[in-house]
């Protein structure tokens, strides 16, 4: 990781240096060992505080967003699971593919930041990570430490479909090999949850959506949300003439209607990164969600991954003859 | 709980609708319970907070005077879900009412000064509760010379017609002033935006303190104007708003900086704005 | 009391009070209701506040009906409540909630149930290394705020008694207390309390924040740091102090509904919008501004308490890593 670490912070300079872009979105050490934190370098100096360690959980892609209307050019590391993002948001016209440049790194997946601190103090200085191919050696001030990746990745990593980024103007570092377990299947946990009867199915979601804070996080820091106006932002003033499809008050209905709305608004738009799910602070496994409806999607009208082809047409938007129509 | 419930409001029915432009009425309002009415007292410059049941509650000046004890009154235009609710309402509707809250003008110290009223378009409205109050046959020998000066964007746009081009005018010792944005056939009066009407009208700073309300960037341009007449911050007082929930400084949405708006305001002291980080 | 006798103990305050602790789903923990004791989480921090006991997410103002005449009728009804295991940060909390509701519109939803409910405190016997009490003067051990105090030792637990509703309690659960052993316990308390406090990880400085607080308003920090926020509620709906509600009418349809109020986040757009379009505070910049100046700054101006009590919830669930404490060495740091 080293390399690529060094490769990434040379391309970073140099973009800014030559003014290339506004930003370089990145990342940067956190505030504990197992943690970094999304950084926008804006120069030559700042380049040299980006990192890339088995910690760069979150998808960066959504921050374009906030500089939509700004007449910037921007950077952007993305990993294989993110890097759909940028198709994604491409593709709904939301950035403009010559306005930014894709920092490509292949991902050798990311640590479960819970099981890391089992074994090493969250307060130890992270010196150095490097990818094994089947482990990770992680190098502290506090000793050496070796995580075998099939024990300690994140679930999703151990899912993955493409840890190199299908797309990207500069791919930094080498491939490396998938962290993806061999023979996984993307949709075991929708289909543990099919297998469920109706009332056990119904009490599984009841009982995690009665948690829902509706913090707004998943939508938050979602790549398929990208509406200027939400029809879950609740109570604005004068939207649709004052019209607001959920109030604020949380009860298990209304909350059941907020995933529910999201869960349609995002089919054939999510791109299965897992950041909802990361993001939620109470647990609510919406990746299964919204993986149920891709798998739905995927069975009825071949529906593939969104995200792998800026050309592709959302879903949702396309309509064929030969589409099923049992349901009508 | 009821009588300590500060959030609950108190049932109160609609008088009369006053039409003050195309998307302005003023509601007439008395309390249900009589004894709760004959209790029923406001300050100028006070807030009520009015429901509209099933659609919900937001914030308004009081219109009316103090001194007309009989009903109070709220000058609403018409701009989202609340308001327009209200608007669809007729005489005989009940609504509910809280309040009243936040501070008010402060006419002790008014007395024995001459004052001079700046407001534009809906912005009249907490005004004229104050204008009313001063111009009230008991309180007007504590007063000086008034002065009015209002703008709308329109003819159509004045708000309280009967007092701004009638009622107001016929009384001693005050004058009324006022403007629109662009000129109207039927219109013979002044035309032009209301910062740069004061500026033409100048009046003195001497004895007197100017009262603002309007739209944020009208407000902003008139004190301009008015400390480039030779009035001192100290002189000058406006209303602000910002978007209230409760009324009662828990919410938490009114604040500017370490201040809430429900609480502290709506009527601050231009030097106390001055001390507030810009935030409104 | 000795240690195993907690369970029992708890299960008999549930067959005269209502008792809310806290118990874990899904890897979450938050404070709810329990008739079973064993439930109970006794060794981690709650994921959500307690908070939620006084101040609920959601929470029924009065019910209306417009069918022949206004009627407003007023949700009424507190039983009485048993809080248990509240950590000495969420104590801490109430107590900066506490002048929010209080003040000349005294708030009878959160008061009726704050004065119904007594309060078992919980010592911590370990330090995440997201806390942070100590910088404002908490310490894991520090009861204010708790009517009883928990303090778990080797085969005891300290039970101290601070007030007079907690003595209530005391009295009329006498048979679980004992006065044997005491003075050690007492002795056991200050030793754990000096171990805990060897263990704090984040050193926060609080000298000049407030000051350096009170003069960069305008500082270019804020929208350097609101670059990364998300704009969600976390940090607010999980933050021990924060208060904010919205108020929401919903229509049954029938000339009859509900006035609710529930939670509401200054880090949401809508927070702060006019109706006419205006919002004073119209980017995360200002957004993320107000939350942390309020917690630094504004909530002390006002009450004369901070508005953090190091609790750490924000700093470990921001899915960004926006960390107070990090933040707040920032502020000191900069021009």
């Amino acid at each position: 990781m080293k390399s690529t670490l060094e490769t990434l912070r040379k391309e970073a300079a140099h973009l800014l240096k030559e003014e290339r872009v506004k930003f370089v979105i990145g990342y940067a050490q956190g505030t504990d060992l197992a943690r970094t934190t999304p950084f926008f370098a804006a120069n030559v100096r700042q380049a040299g505080m980006l990192t890339w360690t088995p910690f760069c959980v979150y998808s960066l892609v959504k921050y374009l967003l906030d500089f939509r209307y700004d007449d910037i050019r921007l950077a952007v590391v993305v990993k294989g699971c993110d890097s759909r993002a940028v198709n994604r948001l491409v593709q709904d016209n939301q950035f403009a593919r010559e306005r930014v440049v894709v920092l490509g790194i292949p991902c050798g997946g990311m640590l479960d930041r819970e099981k890391v601190l089992r074994v090493v103090e969250p307060a130890a200085a992270l010196l150095e990570a490097e990818d094994r191919g089947t482990e990770y050696l992680l190098k502290t001030d506090c000793g050496e430490f070796c995580f075998e990746k099939q024990e300690t990745l994140l679930a999703k990593c151990l899912e993955c479909e493409h840890n190199v980024p299908v797309v990207a103007d500069r791919m930094v570092g080498p491939k490396v090999p998938s962290p993806a377990r061999p023979g996984m299947d993307r949709f075991a946990g929708v289909r543990e949850l099919e297998a469920l009867d109706t009332a056990a199915r119904s009490a599984f979601w009841d009982r995690h959506f009665a948690r829902c804070l509706r913090c707004f996080a998943c939508r938050n820091v979602c790549p398929a949300c990208n509406c200027k106006e939400c029809s879950l932002e609740r109570a604005v003033p004068g939207w649709q003439q004052g019209v607001c499809w959920l109030s604020k008050r949380t009860s298990l209905g209304l909350n059941h209607m907020f995933h529910l709305i999201r869960m349609y608004h995002v089919t054939g738009r999510c791109i299965d990164c897992g950041e909802c799910a990361r993001v939620c602070p109470v647990n609510i496994p919406l990746r299964e969600l919204y993986r149920k409806v891709a798998k739905d999607a995927n069975e009825l009208l071949g529906m593939s991954l969104p995200g792998l082809d800026p050309e592709e047409k959302p879903l949702l938007t396309t309509y064929q003859a030969t589409d099923p129509d049992e349901f009508m | 709980m009821s009588h300590e419930n500060p959030l609950l409001p108190r049932p109160a029915t609609i008088q009369k609708i006053i039409p003050e432009t195309g998307d302005v009425k003023t509601f007439r309002l008395t309390l249900d319970d009589a004894e709760a009415m004959a209790a029923w007292h406001h300050e100028p410059g006070q807030l009520g907070m009015l429901s509209v049941f099933g659609v919900g509650e937001a914030m308004f000046s009081i219109s009316s005077s103090p001194t007309k004890r009989e009903y109070i009154e709220f000058s609403i235009k018409r701009m989202g879900k609340v308001t327009r609710a209200l608007h669809e309402l007729e005489a005989g509707c009940q609504v509910g009412l809280r309040g009243p809250y936040g501070n008010h003008f402060p006419y002790e110290k008014f007395k024995g000064k001459d004052l001079l009223f700046v407001g534009g378009g809906i912005g009249l409205a907490p005004l004229r509760s104050l204008i009313d109050f001063v111009l009230a046959e008991e309180n007007r020998g504590d007063y000086g010379r008034v002065e009015i000066l209002y703008g709308a964007r329109s003819y159509d746009d004045l708000c309280f017609k009967d007092d701004v081009l009638d009622g107001w005018v016929r009384q001693p010792g005050t004058v009324v002033y006022t403007t629109i944005d662009q000129a109207e056939e039927r219109w013979t009066g002044h035309v032009g935006f209301v910062p740069a009407y004061l500026k033409e009208v100048a009046p003195t700073p001497e004895n007197k303190y100017a009262l603002i309300c309007g739209p944020p960037v009208m407000i902003k341009f008139v004190m301009q104007a008015l400390q480039k007449l030779g009035f001192r911050e100290e002189q000058i007082y406006s209303t602000l708003e910002l978007r209230m929930k409760c009324g009662i400084g828990k919410c938490g949405r009114c604040n500017i900086g370490s201040k809430f708006v429900c609480l502290e305001g709506p009527v601050f002291n231009m030097v106390e704005i001055g001390q507030l980080p810009p935030e409104f | 009391m000795e240690r195993d006798r907690l369970a029992a103990f708890l299960d008999q305050i549930a067959t005269r009070y209502h008792l809310v602790a806290p118990v874990a789903e899904d890897g979450v923990v938050d404070y709810r209701r329990v008739d079973d004791a064993r439930r109970v989480v006794l060794d981690e921090l709650s994921t959500v506040p307690p908070k939620t006991h006084f101040f609920p997410q959601t929470e029924e103002l009065y019910s209306y009906s417009t069918v022949t005449g206004l009627e407003i009728k007023e949700t009424v009804g507190t039983p009485a409540a048993v809080l248990f295991g509240v950590r000495p940060c969420d104590l801490k909390g109430f107590l900066a909630l506490d002048p929010v509701f209080a003040g000349r519109f005294r708030d009878p939803y959160y008061w009726s149930k704050r004065e119904r409910t007594i309060i078992i405190g919980l010592s911590c016997t370990t330090v995440q290394s997201t806390c942070f009490c100590q910088a404002f003067d908490g310490s894991p051990v520090n009861g204010e705020g708790a009517d009883v105090l928990f303090t778990p030792l080797e085969a005891v637990y300290l039970v101290e008694i601070l007030t007079s509703k907690g003595e209530q309690l005391a009295a009329e659960f006498s048979t679980f207390l004992g006065t044997e052993g005491v003075e050690e316990a007492l002795r056991g308390k200050e030793a754990l309390a000096r171990e805990l406090d060897g263990r704090f990880i984040r050193q926060v400085d609080l000298e000049g924040v407030k000051e350096k607080a009170d003069r960069m308003f305008d500082h270019p920090y804020w929208r350097r740091l609101a670059r990364r926020c998300l704009g969600c509620g976390i940090c607010t709906f999980l933050c021990p102090t924060c208060h904010c509600f919205d108020v929401v009418d919903e229509n049954r349809g029938d000339r009859t509904g509900l006035r609710v109020r529930c939670w509401d986040s200054c880090m949401f757009t809508d927070f702060t919008l006019h109706t006419s379009g205006h919002n004073p505070r119209p980017s995360k910049t200002e957004r993320l501004r107000n939350r942390i100046l309020h917690k630094l700054k504004y909530h002390l101006d006002r009450y004369g308490l901070h508005g953090c009590v190091g609790c750490g919830r924000c700093v470990a669930k921001c899915p960004v890593n926006i960390d107070l404490t990090k933040v707040i060495a920032e502020i000191r740091e900069v021009d």
